[in-house]
């Protein structure tokens, strides 16, 4: 793959690298045909984030060499502490680079990037990644029963109130008003936090459809990244989302570029999705709600999906059966791959959403299930994980490197 | 007990922020003392702060457009509230476009002051944001320790000079060393001075200005009149301390003063 960004593409670029470091440690990099895809997710499987740049953005796209099948495209996975300096300082990017190339060759499992900045001076910068599956969320938002969508600064008021410490937030929709609350666990110190919430009547949104009314509660700082971004290229950002409990995806797009967030939230032992299979195979604890599932999918593109290497089945720590989730989740159709395949399988993971959470929040890594006919569509197994050993663990299976 | 207050310019809204957070500054917590006509934030020297005290008084009719209260009793009709002023510094700060803004007492999961904003909108319903802050309310038998201190006997009274310059000066110093000696005469002059054993700093200030207490003193202090007024009064303090007043100060007072008592082991006091 070999592409190159000019002036204000680079700002861009750069922004969106920010944006998705707030999210994980790790870029995963996957050129297609139709888009440069920059993707990140957390270390706990919560947040998810894809930015995809059409070739459009670019001065000049192009995936590899004629010689090369198609489907050989790499993709990649960078550390994030590489690539996230390289464009740290925004504003002396803006003035001094003219353009950047960006290059990945196989020879020698190496990202190249270049910047070609004023007086002449040519930066390159050689970063090793790690071939990688690509990532992908697996979220149907046009099945999300409540949407709004609003102008970048819209959003960004709303949550200006909040201080950049506050970890989690509420939003809650009902027919009258959106509104934004902070969330804190019950606790020593429930006593001394300061309370903030704020509402907007639904016309001050450009797009208001209310499904169902809930209350979602998810992570404030992961949106922060996507939220900056779309202020600076104003454009609106939509948020779709349903019960408590299913996730909730921010995404912004124009002609050139589209950004989504996908967040988990806060399942509410209560509000037992009643669009979401909830009985747990696993012997739960009381606190293990449903969990927020974030479908997360390895796709491999147009590769023939036989290899079992690609079949990830992790076990639930309970020791549950290992079940595919129903058809309610559908990939979305962001592969090139002809037949209309994506990797079969799925791998269980879970984890907790913060730290001050007891309430966990699983994530299933998963694709659709072409094969699927036949067989019941059995319910998820919602593993609960409350000590960190078992977390552990599920990190380490969860390698992508397959 | 009840409070309710609204502040709906926009002018008054920023200054008593600026104030708000001047205080947070200072201090983590502080007492809030509501009358009928003023608001007082407390700080009271004891041990635990260092020996810093600091008195704010800020007449009610300033700020408010509405302002109603009642207090803990008819013969006691005070409100005393510990506060985290830094909590009610950052509730203002973002609120400061606000059409209205309501500050209220009340009780949610503990007693809270509660600061509700009114903020404008392109439509014309507005948006609504609400800001808990939690506060502690103070029993009467402890309200002895936050009756406003007496200004000591002092023997000089200065203006001092453009409070930038003072921290500039203080923050090299402190470098230097842990106590400062502050003396002023009056005649407008000021020495800030710093002695160790390697170095002795002092920096000079003229024509400063003595404020005027003369026959309008009604308290117990005003210099003597027979003092010479090229005498210099001096005070030690402890160098941090007056960096970390120096340090929060957003308000711009037209005039700040410095009362200094004659080496008599007390800290000078500043007022603004």
């Amino acid at each position: 793959m070999n592409c190159i960004l000019e002036g204000s593409g680079v700002k861009a670029f750069g922004k969106a690298i920010h944006a998705l470091s707030r999210i994980g440690d790790e870029l995963w990099l996957d050129p297609m045909v139709k888009a440069l895809a920059l993707r990140s997710v957390n270390s706990a499987h919560s947040a998810y984030a894809c930015f995809l740049f059409s070739p459009l953005f670019f001065l000049h796209y192009s995936l590899g060499s004629a010689s090369e099948q198609s489907s050989e495209t790499i993709k990649c996975k960078l550390a994030m502490k590489s690539i996230l300096p390289l464009f740290r300082c925004l504003t002396s990017i803006e003035r001094n680079v003219e353009r950047c190339q960006i290059s990945i060759g196989t020879p020698d499992d190496r990202v190249m990037i270049q910047f070609f900045c004023r007086h002449g001076i040519t930066k390159t910068h050689n970063l090793r990644f790690q071939e990688s599956e690509a990532l992908q969320a697996v979220f149907a938002p046009h099945l999300c029963p409540n949407v709004l969508k609003a102008p970048a600064r819209l959003l960004g008021d709303m949550v200006m109130h909040f201080p950049v410490s506050q970890e989690e937030i509420t939003l809650s929709m009902t027919s009258q008003r959106v509104s934004l609350k902070n969330y804190y666990e019950g606790g020593n110190d429930h006593m001394k936090t300061m309370c903030t919430e704020m509402s907007l009547h639904p016309d001050e949104f450009d797009y208001f459809q209310i499904g169902v009314e809930s209350d979602i509660t998810f992570c404030l700082k992961e949106l922060r990244g996507l939220l900056s971004f779309a202020e600076s290229h104003c454009l609106p950002v939509s948020v779709h989302f349903g019960a408590a409990g299913k996730p909730v995806c921010f995404s912004v797009d124009d002609i050139v570029l589209e950004a989504t967030v996908v967040l988990a939230t806060l399942s509410d032992s209560e509000s037992r999705g009643s669009s979401q299979p909830t009985e747990t195979l696993a012997p739960s604890t009381p606190k293990c709600a449903d969990a927020a599932v974030l479908p997360v999918g390895w796709c491999d593109g147009s590769k023939a999906q036989d290899s079992p290497a690609v079949m990830e089945m992790i076990p639930s720590s309970q020791g549950s059966p290992i079940t595919n989730l129903p058809a309610l989740m559908l990939l979305r159709p962001e592969t090139d791959d002809p037949n209309g395949r994506g990797v079969a399988d799925e791998a269980f993971a879970s984890a907790t959403l913060s730290p001050a959470s007891s309430m966990i929040c699983s994530l299933l890594f998963r694709a659709s299930q072409q094969d699927d006919d036949g067989r019941a569509a059995r319910l998820p197994v919602l593993a609960c994980y409350s000590d960190e050993e078992e977390n552990l663990e599920v990190d380490n299976t969860r390698s992508p490197s397959l | 007990m009840k409070f309710r207050g609204k502040i709906i310019d926009i002018a008054c809204l920023n200054h008593f922020t600026r104030v708000i957070t001047t205080i947070s500054k200072l201090t983590k917590t502080c007492v809030l003392r509501l009358t009928p006509d003023n608001l007082f934030f407390v700080l009271s020297g004891k041990v635990a702060n260092g020996g810093v005290s600091m008195w704010c008084e800020l007449s009610q009719a300033n700020f408010f457009d509405e302002y109603q209260m009642e207090g803990v009793s008819p013969e006691d009709n005070e409100i005393c509230l510990e506060v985290t002023p830094e909590n009610l510094s950052r509730a203002l700060k973002t609120i400061q476009n606000a059409k209205a803004v309501k500050v209220k007492l009340t009780k949610k999961h503990c007693p809270c002051l509660t600061i509700a904003a009114e903020l404008p909108t392109l439509s014309s319903i507005s948006r609504v944001v609400t800001h808990d802050v939690p506060v502690d309310v103070i029993p009467r038998r402890l309200w002895n320790e936050f009756k406003e201190p007496s200004m000591p006997d002092f023997d000089v009274s200065i203006y001092l000079p453009p409070l930038k310059t003072l921290k500039n000066i203080v923050d090299r110093m402190k470098n230097l060393s842990n106590f400062l000696v502050i003396e002023a005469n009056l005649s407008g002059e000021m020495n800030l001075k710093i002695e160790t054993d390697l170095v002795s700093v002092t920096t000079h200030f003229k024509d400063l200005g003595n404020p005027p207490w003369g026959d309008d003193a009604s308290q117990d202090g005003g210099p003597s009149q027979s003092r010479d007024p090229e005498a210099m009064a001096q005070a030690r303090v402890d160098i941090r301390k007056l960096q970390q007043f120096l340090m929060g100060q957003q308000v711009n007072p037209s005039k700040a003063m410095c009362n200094i008592v004659h080496e008599r082991g007390r800290p000078p006091d500043s007022a603004a």
